[in-house]
């Protein structure tokens, strides 16, 4: 084993890897002749509810930012050139990219179609972790003509904190050493992990910065914020041992999906197609990843943006559109105050695994199942005779195509390769 | 109103009384609690309109003096305060005082409390219940009838019958019978009707019967019972227990219980419990713990449990005898070992019909008890 003073004995070093405004890159690669524009990739540019959902560097020079709806966009940016997403285009773009950083460990962790952590504290033998990242991010530039970030640190919170200091195209190394000059003196909003509703509690706290959150007394933050304040604290120290896990990818913790309607409505019946709509798209994604859902939400955005979310907690798993729509449709109905309605989602939450899941059978309704009681034995049978269920595959088209906004459906793809 | 009274029977009876008071409660005297003293003793009255709890302590009993120096009256008393005030107080006799403008005071030894005291004559009448529907059994015997059936009830609103157990008296059979659709269970006794009379079948408030469970001490002594059409009241001789029944119609639920059976298990009862324990220890918080029963050859049974994250427990138990066809079934842990408790004997008869379909368990040789349980199906 090769000791230096970059893999410490007792340490780890980690990267992450962070693509640089990642769709109006893949779009500039694709059509050389949009490099050096103000490009913005938007959800619609025809209907008023385009949202700018990312820019290139040019566009966001005149203050154009994720989120921001496209005509204000315009306003700011009269030349702005704007397209609609490509999603296939996105998806194999971020699998060639995760290939690349395949080639230095298989120690990755995706998080998103563009961005990702690596473990590199046993690849001394392929150079320094300079060295390395310097060459994750020429490849990646030139195979892909892609810019990417690259943040160094002995833990993924430092490293997302690093790789966000430099954009594009840059490489930082964050030390532990290095937190009271280059993480502390940060603004707390710019913590990774601190929302825009935390950072309003902290500053209440007079927290202005993310060293004023490291030297805090914990009990004070633990009283605000519950054991995340501990937790955060933790981070603003430089301390956090969560692994680069690989298999995080499969640990999906809800599946949704939502839409801005044409234009506001308090029309039961429009929310009623809408509502079944998204509940189709959302059996849709549960089946391809094969998981049954025990909490439904609804999200109501009215005309004025006030939002408001609502769950209910289920006794039993569900998985069918027409269970998702019923939960969704009831809780709309206690939930709506009348005023018109501009966005509606449908996510469900609290999944499990199908193989994991069991159903609870009903003193009034059991004949159902006991009428194929046959069926199921001789599956069982089957199961037992050749290791696995031979009909599971009727049931579940794992290639069907589904579309989906969902980022994180990427990452299936890249756990497939 | 005054008297002097000894505190561990205070205690007792202030502690059964709190089992009907609710802070919660759209009436506000009920939050309180009413005491009337008479020559003959001190009456507690607590309600929260589902039901309402009296107790009385009597002036004396069996020579053994509880009440002294009575001047009769009565007031109803926060409760939120009374109970603890009456626990810590330092010796073994209470005095309580009421003055004309319901300032109420408590002594004990040197301890003093003054609390404002509300008006009785606020205080709801509690009905009065007319009827010769009523029937007399042994505390002991109604503490079994309400311990084997209540868990099963239903605690979720859906069905807001299934939160009651059904109570019925047929052809000189009382029965107690709970589902909350996933298991069921049920008790019977013989029961001497009264001449010629059929009482009603009612369904009792599960919550009622686990506190009246409670207040009860295992005695044979006897209980009354009487029902009317939307009330039933639980008499000893100084306790009074009322209770609003549930409206609505209990499904019927003979019909469900199967008649015939596939596989007939013979075992231990706590050796099938203890194993069913094991199997589930490992499974997840909050998921069902679901355990997996396999027939084998000579006799033998296999449980399992599996948790694919945590990992799997196998366990092989003999039973006394395995009887009719091989059998693959999955339920839940907690429903089986519910059940086992409930039916209290050393052995049991577990009979399946099929891995979809209810399975009873029973006492080998009574046929008084009954546990049904529905199986789970897995994916």
């Amino acid at each position: 084993m090769i000791v230096s003073k970059w893999y410490p004995k007792n340490g780890r070093v980690i990267f992450h890897v962070d693509m640089n405004s990642f769709y109006a890159s893949v779009e500039m690669a694709f059509d050389p002749s949009l490099k050096g524009k103000p490009l913005a990739i938007a959800g619609n540019p025809e209907e008023r509810k385009g949202i700018v959902v990312t820019s290139s560097y040019e566009a966001r020079k005149y203050g154009v930012k994720t989120t921001m709806p496209l005509f204000e966009a315009r306003r700011l940016c009269p030349d702005l050139i704007v397209m609609r997403p490509n999603f296939e285009r996105y998806r194999t773009a971020s699998k060639e990219m995760f290939k690349i950083l395949a080639d230095v460990t298989d120690t990755i962790q995706p998080v998103s179609i563009d961005e990702g952590y690596m473990d590199v504290t046993s690849c001394a033998e392929q150079g320094s972790p300079p060295e390395i990242a310097e060459r994750i991010q020429q490849r990646v530039y030139e195979e892909l003509d892609l810019p990417c970030s690259i943040g160094i640190a002995p833990n993924k919170f430092l490293a997302k904190m690093a790789s966000d200091m430099k954009k594009p195209m840059g490489i930082t190394i964050l030390r532990k050493r290095d937190l009271s000059n280059k993480l502390w003196p940060l603004p707390i909003g710019e913590m990774y992990g601190v929302g825009e509703k935390t950072a309003e509690k902290l500053k209440k706290l007079d927290i202005e910065t993310i060293g004023d959150l490291a030297n805090r007394p914990v009990l004070d933050l633990k009283r605000l914020l519950g054991i995340n304040g501990e937790r955060l604290q933790n981070r603003a120290n430089g301390i956090d041992d969560r692994p680069v896990d690989p298999d995080a990818v499969h640990e999906f913790k809800s599946i949704g999906t939502s839409t801005t309607l044409a234009q506001d409505t308090t029309d039961d019946a429009e929310v009623r197609t809408v509502l079944r709509r998204l509940s189709k798209k959302v059996e849709a994604r549960m089946q391809s990843k094969e998981v049954l859902a025990r909490n439904v939400q609804l999200m109501i955005r009215y005309h004025d943006r006030k939002t408001v979310t609502r769950s209910k907690q289920l006794s039993e798993f569900i998985q069918h559109a027409d269970d998702l729509f019923n939960v969704a449709i009831q809780l709309f109905d206690q939930h709506w105050n009348q005023v018109p309605v501009r966005l509606l989602g449908v996510t469900a939450t609290d999944l499990a695994e199908k193989s994991e899941v069991t159903q609870q059978l009903d003193l009034f309704n059991y004949e159902e199942y006991a009428g194929k009681e046959k069926l199921y034995k001789a599956i069982d049978d089957l199961t037992e005779k050749y290791g696995h269920n031979p009909f599971k595959k009727l049931s579940s088209p794992k290639d069907a195509q589904v579309t989906t906004s969902f980022q994180k459906d990427f990452l299936d793809d890249f756990k497939k390769e | 109103m005054k008297f002097i009274i000894q505190r561990d029977q205070l205690i007792e009876s202030v502690q059964n009384v709190m089992k009907a008071i609710s802070s919660r409660t759209t009436i506000p005297i009920l939050t309180g609690m009413k005491i009337e003293a008479s020559e003959e003793g001190i009456k507690l009255t607590g309600s929260d309109s589902d039901i309402s709890i009296e107790s009385f302590i009597p002036q004396e009993e069996d020579g053994i003096v509880y009440v002294e120096h009575i001047e009769p009256g009565s007031i109803v008393l926060q409760a939120k305060y009374f109970p603890d005030i009456v626990r810590k107080l330092p010796q073994k006799t209470v005095e309580i005082e009421s003055d004309n403008n319901r300032n109420v005071t408590i002594r004990s030894g040197n301890a003093e409390f003054h609390l404002n005291g509300q008006d009785p004559e606020e205080y709801p009448q509690l009905p009065q219940l007319h009827t010769e529907d009523s029937f007399e059994l042994p505390i002991d015997l109604l503490k079994n009838l309400i311990r084997q059936t209540v868990f099963a009830v239903s605690t979720s609103e859906t069905r807001p019958i299934l939160t009651g157990v059904h109570v019925k008296m047929e052809d000189g059979e009382l029965e107690f019978i709970a589902t909350d659709s996933h298991r069921l269970a049920s008790r019977k006794i013989p029961l001497e009707q009264p001449e010629g009379k059929a009482l009603p079948s009612v369904v009792i408030p599960g919550k009622s019967l686990t506190e009246l469970n409670k207040i009860l001490d295992d005695s044979e002594d006897t209980i009354e019972v009487s029902v009317t059409e939307n009330q039933v009241l639980f008499r000893t001789k100084h306790l009074y227990f009322l209770s609003r029944l549930l409206d609505g119609n209990y499904p019927e639920t003979s019909r469900l219980i199967p008649e015939q059976s596939k596989t007939i298990v013979k075992i231990d009862a706590k050796e099938l419990l203890q194993s069913v324990d094991r199997a589930s220890l490992l499974a997840k918080e909050n998921r069902n713990n679901v355990v997996r029963l396999i027939t084998k050859e000579n006799n033998h049974l296999e449980i399992t449990g599996n948790s694919p994250e945590v990992g799997n427990v196998v366990e092989e138990v003999l039973a006394s005898d395995v009887d009719g066809e091989d059998l693959k079934i999955s339920f839940s842990a907690k429903y089986m070992m519910d059940a086992l408790k409930a039916v209290d004997y050393d052995q049991v008869k577990v009979e399946f019909t099929g891995a979809m379909r209810p399975f009873l368990i029973r006492p080998v040789d009574d046929d008084q008890i009954l546990q049904l349980i529905l199986p789970v199906r897995t994916y």
